[in-house]
């Protein structure tokens, strides 16, 4: 079967296919034994998948949302989002301070490691990226590359950098 | 089908326009309207009531600071949708491991609360058969990669058309399709190794 025949299956199942070409497709099912089991292999696939009805609402959520909302209003910058919704320029900020942090680190646990200081891990790793990413397994610089990456939705455009939220 | 608000009778638009103004209290409304719905999702995308409703929470203050990027002729359901999508599939994405399924013996899971069926159900057969596929299309959801995962839970439990999934995703209808097409052909491929193969009573038709 071609792939353009898969998809038309596919649409039709949906209800995403044209009707003219529903029509069609229904007409050579009948006759066309491996299409037709083709498609009921598929139907049932689809409508086997089943999940349970979602859980309601718990009490309070919506309390728990507007309390959060009004501390929002208050002060956009407070409570576990404040980084995520930090407009692009201060997090870009911040992970440029922390990348300079680690350079500097690197570079001093190269002038000291002929010293009495002990060598760090930082030292023994063999490049900066290797560095960094070791860095990232903490959830403290986690979460500034996450939130570039959190907050690129697409269709939602982020506000301009030069842009400072309220 | 879709059970989302048409354009021109969605009241959401005027609760945002009037958040974006300095109402915040009006921001109740919207969390009234979609809570449920959102909730859904997250729980959907996630497979964990508990994870959901912390993403859900999350999702409505990301709302609640963006009430001014909503571009009034858009849909607000596509608008929360994309973020809670989003939202969802980058926490998905941060973590090593997914926990959709309930991992344990079986004696474990039949005793989770989440997977019961709903009183609806008349006898423990029905209810047992009905956990067993919930069970099953949790796995192989939970195998799918993220962008299939959500194409997925827009158009088969959301109920939304390709187009709008498109919309949600901020991607075209092909896109859609094809992710849709790839999901499809790991769910059969799952279905003939005995996992989801049959259709359950009271389906929805889409």
């Amino acid at each position: 079967m071609n792939h353009r025949l898969e998809m038309d299956l596919m649409r039709l199942l949906h209800g995403e296919l044209p009707e003219t070409r529903a029509r069609e497709l229904r007409a050579r099912m009948e006759g066309d034994v491996a299409l037709a089991a083709a498609y009921r292999r598929l139907e049932a696939a689809w409508r086997g998948l089943d999940l349970p009805p979602a859980a309601p609402p718990t009490l309070g959520f919506a309390g728990r949302v507007m309390a959060e909302v009004r501390e929002s209003a208050r002060d956009p910058l407070a409570g576990s989002l404040g980084w995520t919704l930090a407009p692009a320029w201060a997090r870009a900020a911040a992970a440029a301070a922390l990348v300079a942090g680690l350079a500097a680190g690197v570079g001093l646990g190269g002038v000291w490691s002929g010293g009495g200081l002990e060598a760090t891990d930082l030292q023994s790793t063999s490049s900066e990226e290797a560095e960094l990413a070791e860095v990232t397994e903490g959830s403290l610089a986690d979460s500034y590359w996450a939130t570039l990456e959190e907050t690129e939705e697409p269709g939602v455009p982020e506000p301009a950098a030069s842009e400072v939220q309220p | 089908m879709s059970d989302l608000p048409a354009a021109a009778a969605d009241p959401g638009r005027e609760i945002l326009a009037r958040v974006a103004a300095g109402d915040a209290e009006a921001f109740a409304g919207l969390v009234e309207l979609y809570q449920h719905r959102l909730l859904r999702l997250c729980e959907r995308l996630l497979g964990d009531p508990e994870e959901a409703r912390d993403a859900a929470q999350e999702v409505f203050l990301k709302a609640f600071r963006k009430a001014g990027e909503f571009r009034p002729q858009g849909q607000v359901y596509t608008w929360l949708y994309r973020i809670a999508t989003n939202h969802c599939l980058n926490l998905l994405r941060r973590r090593r491991l997914v926990r959709f399924t309930r991992l344990g013996e079986p004696d474990e899971e039949d005793a989770a609360p989440a997977l019961d069926p709903p009183d609806e159900a008349p006898d423990p057969e029905t209810a047992l058969a009905a956990r067993r596929r919930w069970q099953a299309t949790r796995r192989a959801i939970e195998r799918l990669p993220a962008n299939q995962r959500a194409v997925l839970v827009l158009v088969r439990f959301e109920g939304l058309s390709y187009r709008q999934t498109a919309e949600v995703l901020g991607v075209t209808e092909g896109a859609v399709e094809s992710r849709l097409f790839r999901a499809m052909r790991r769910l059969e491929a799952a279905a003939q190794e005995g996992g989801v193969s049959q259709v359950s009573p009271g389906e929805r038709t889409r």
